[in-house]
């Protein structure tokens, strides 16, 4: 519907599939890295809570927040840094 | 000096808003330098895109870490 | 809120906005009760809503050869689209997403416009009820996409179990990718628009009351100052939240198409 503007530019594919694959990668590891830490707080934070209404304690808690921000950091450095 | 003393008896709301406001300032300006500096060597050495990028990603996540630690905060200690 | 407080030095004190500037009845409070639907976002998603169709219409429903008029504006907007978020996300095959990302775009970023038009003065997405049915719209077909692509077994494996890590490593950080990839993602797709948004109206709503306060209702020596500085203040903001209104919205398609493409081609 729009061709007109376009058909310049479209008979020049060029071979820059690579590149763009690689900077996908960066920007959806870039805008995931908030999520995957926040998820890991989440996840090993919850345990921690849960095992601190079992057994009493108070302690689990911020130790499970920091097991899971530790573990999400690798978790990051796992897929994206290595 | 005493208006500053005597608005302290005024303030109202949450402080652990207050609190994540400070504690979200110093990770934004690492964030910003992590990202501003990253593109800054990209740009002067391109040959190395792959080897900054990771650099960067891992700095960012670093970064990001304590501003979500301060998220948290007030969910540990209350 | 205190040192506007202390300035003001009469019997009523300079109240802050709140959270009761988003909180919006019907529009017409005495009319029947059928029409108690009709609030004031509902009024601006309509208006958004409705300005697409004319803009798209104009642009593109008499296309010429040559473009004028109103078409310039259209194809550039496309290009802007197509060669910033569908291609360099999706990759070769993006142009197929052209309808759905140039809609969600414009459709955002006319929402997002509505809190610096001079009456309507309202972000809709700082409610949240709207981001997240956006998001919940792109959930819904990311999650469909990546199984018809890569099946239900091939999609949850190439998600929480990617290859090339020791084995006992996947009991501890599967659960972490579920949670990232499953429940966060439309949770954080959607509050990145709203918290802006929300914030930006704050701000906004903030710094004219004081204007309005300190230099109509209340004007006293002391407090003229601070009605001028948030009178400038409240002018600089409004050309802040245009430049931030216009990248949210850019964000958030930019974020729509990373995860289509992330369900069209799964990383290895």
């Amino acid at each position: 519907m729009v061709r007109p503007a376009m058909s310049e530019e479209e008979r020049t594919p060029g071979p820059e599939s690579d590149p763009d694959s690689e900077h996908r990668s960066f920007a959806n590891a870039a805008w995931s890295v908030p999520s995957h830490t926040l998820s890991g707080m989440a996840v090993y934070g919850g345990i921690g809570w849960l095992l601190d209404r079992w057994l009493g304690t108070s302690a689990l808690f911020p130790i499970g927040i920091l097991v899971g921000l530790a573990l999400a950091l690798y978790l990051v450095y796992l897929r994206y840094g290595r | 000096m005493s208006a500053v003393l005597a608005a302290t008896d005024h303030i109202g709301g949450n402080l652990g808003s207050i609190a994540y406001g400070l504690a979200a300032i110093g990770p934004g300006i690492g964030v910003g330098i992590i990202f501003g500096q990253g593109v800054q060597a990209m740009a002067r050495q391109p040959e190395m895109v792959n080897v900054i990028r990771q650099n960067m990603l891992l700095g960012f996540a670093l970064t990001e870490a304590l501003a979500l630690i301060g998220f948290v905060v007030p969910f540990v200690h209350k | 809120m205190s040192a506007p407080h202390l300035l003001a030095q009469s019997g009523d004190e300079f109240e802050a906005p709140g959270l009761h500037i988003f909180e919006w009845g019907p529009l017409f409070p005495g009319g029947p009760s059928w029409l108690d639907w009709l609030t004031k976002p509902v009024l601006i998603v309509a208006l958004a809503g409705l300005l697409l169709v004319v803009f798209a219409w104009r642009a593109f429903g008499n296309a010429q050869l040559v473009p004028r008029g109103v078409q310039n504006v259209g194809e550039v907007a496309y290009l802007f689209v197509r060669d910033q978020v569908a291609r360099p996300m999706i990759g070769k095959d993006g142009d197929r997403w052209m309808g759905f990302l140039f809609t969600t775009f414009f459709f955002v970023l006319f929402m997002n416009l509505a809190g610096v038009v001079p009456v309507l003065q309202l972000p809709v997405p700082s409610h949240i009820a709207f981001p997240i049915v956006l998001a919940a719209f792109v959930y819904v077909l990311m999650i469909f996409l990546s199984i018809k692509n890569q099946g239900f077994v091939g999609y949850f494996k190439n998600m929480m179990f990617p290859p090339g890590l020791p084995k006992p490593l996947y009991v501890i950080l599967a659960p972490i990718e579920f949670l990232s990839n499953i429940i966060l993602r439309p949770f954080t797709h959607s509050v990145r628009l709203f918290a802006n948004m929300f914030a930006g109206h704050l701000l906004l709503a903030f710094f004219s009351t004081v204007a309005w306060w300190f230099l109509v209702e209340k004007l006293t020596p002391l407090g003229a100052g601070v009605g001028v500085v948030g009178f400038l203040m409240t002018i600089v903001m409004t050309g802040f939240e245009i430049f931030v209104q216009s990248l949210q919205a850019f964000i958030f398609v930019l974020l729509a198409a990373s995860y289509i493409g992330g369900a069209l081609h799964p990383e290895h």
